[in-house]
């Protein structure tokens, strides 16, 4: 599914619709791109809103709130700042281990694949991080429901470090410029590296080719069937609802 | 509100509140950014230790009867990860 631009409780939606379709047999293996407006923290399924967000300064950024299916910990997806995408494929698929790393392994290799394509060389860290150079470029989280396997990630492009350590709360010291230059040494983006600007469809035409050697597969371009698009909009209410954000 | 956080060597972080009255667990919240499967099995795990004497031995024994009955897949900590942050939380 080609890259599209929706809001965070849509997103997540629609991630959850086709695991669910996939599961039950009613959709192929699916890959997804796809980008975020306005900007949103998602936290990890079992993070706590008062331990991760500061929301004052996301107000003040006018950014969206979020919680995933999936663990993992809180994410700025920046509207600006970085493509993500989602791997959906049914649960026993004979590819994908039981594992949890090794199948974090097997489904990052479509990343490191990507940023291969971009002249970037870059490798898996476990548990679940794609990094170059020992900085992380790339978060990635699992879920298996429904019978699928839900595997979705951000791939970083640009960074705003001010944004993200303003909504974020990394750390309960106040912002200064030691803890920037700290962010700077943990993280990378695809701009940085290759220093030069860079469009979002040249990222997703190097993740389509990274995902289609890592996983050797051919891919058809197609949108959500009816089926999904009844589910987005029955998952989104739970998405944006209070009770899900605020559940923890 | 006792609180404790701890960062898993080669894991993920976890982080407990919880409120002892009476030598016993009245409410308890874990969270992290750890992966756990079926998600559903950390509330039932948190409404277990709930009425639970606080000390270590019987923390553990709980968490790790509680697993047992299950087949919860964790990524990023262990169960007695979990028994050492509540402990370490009620000493706090």
């Amino acid at each position: 599914m080609d890259l599209k631009v929706n809001d965070a409780y849509t997103n997540m939606a629609v991630d959850e619709a086709i695991a669910k379709s996939r599961g039950e047999g009613k959709a192929p293996d699916t890959l997804r791109f796809y980008r975020w407006k306005p900007s949103a923290v998602t936290l990890g399924y079992f993070q706590s809103v008062e331990d991760e967000v500061n929301l004052k300064a996301l107000q003040r950024f006018g950014f969206n709130l979020n919680r995933r299916i999936s663990g993992g910990g809180a994410v700025l997806n920046s509207e600006r700042g970085e493509i993500t995408y989602s791997v959906i494929l049914k649960e026993d698929d004979p590819h994908v281990s039981t594992d949890p790393v090794e199948s974090y392994h097997y489904l990052c290799q479509g990343i490191i694949e990507a940023l291969d394509v971009l002249g970037i060389k870059a490798d898996f860290k476990p548990i679940n991080d794609v990094v170059v150079g020992g900085k992380k470029i790339s978060g990635n989280a699992q879920i298996r429901r429904y019978g699928a396997v839900l595997h979705h990630g951000t791939l970083l492009v640009d960074f705003n470090v001010r944004e993200m350590f303003g909504v974020l709360k990394i750390s309960k010291e106040k912002l200064n410029d030691k803890m920037i230059q700290q962010a700077e040494d943990r993280v990378t983006t695809i701009r940085r590296l290759l220093g030069r600007q860079i469009g979002f469809p040249e990222v997703r035409d190097a993740l389509e080719t990274g995902y289609r050697k890592a996983l050797d597969v051919e891919l058809a371009k197609s949108d959500l069937t009816p089926y999904e698009e009844k589910l987005v909009k029955q998952f989104r209410e739970r998405y944006a609802s209070r009770n899900w954000i605020y559940r923890r | 509100m006792k609180r404790f956080e701890y960062k898993v060597p080669g894991g993920k972080l976890l982080r407990v509140k919880l409120e002892v009255e009476a030598g016993k667990i009245r409410f308890l919240q874990l969270t992290g950014d750890f992966f756990m499967q079926p998600e559903t099995d950390l509330e039932e795990l948190e409404v277990q230790l709930i009425d639970s004497p606080v000390d270590f031995a019987t923390i553990e024994s709980v968490i790790h009867g509680f697993f047992l009955t299950k087949k919860t897949v964790i990524t990023g900590a262990s169960p007695s990860d979990f028994a050492y942050i509540i402990n370490q939380a009620v000493k706090a």
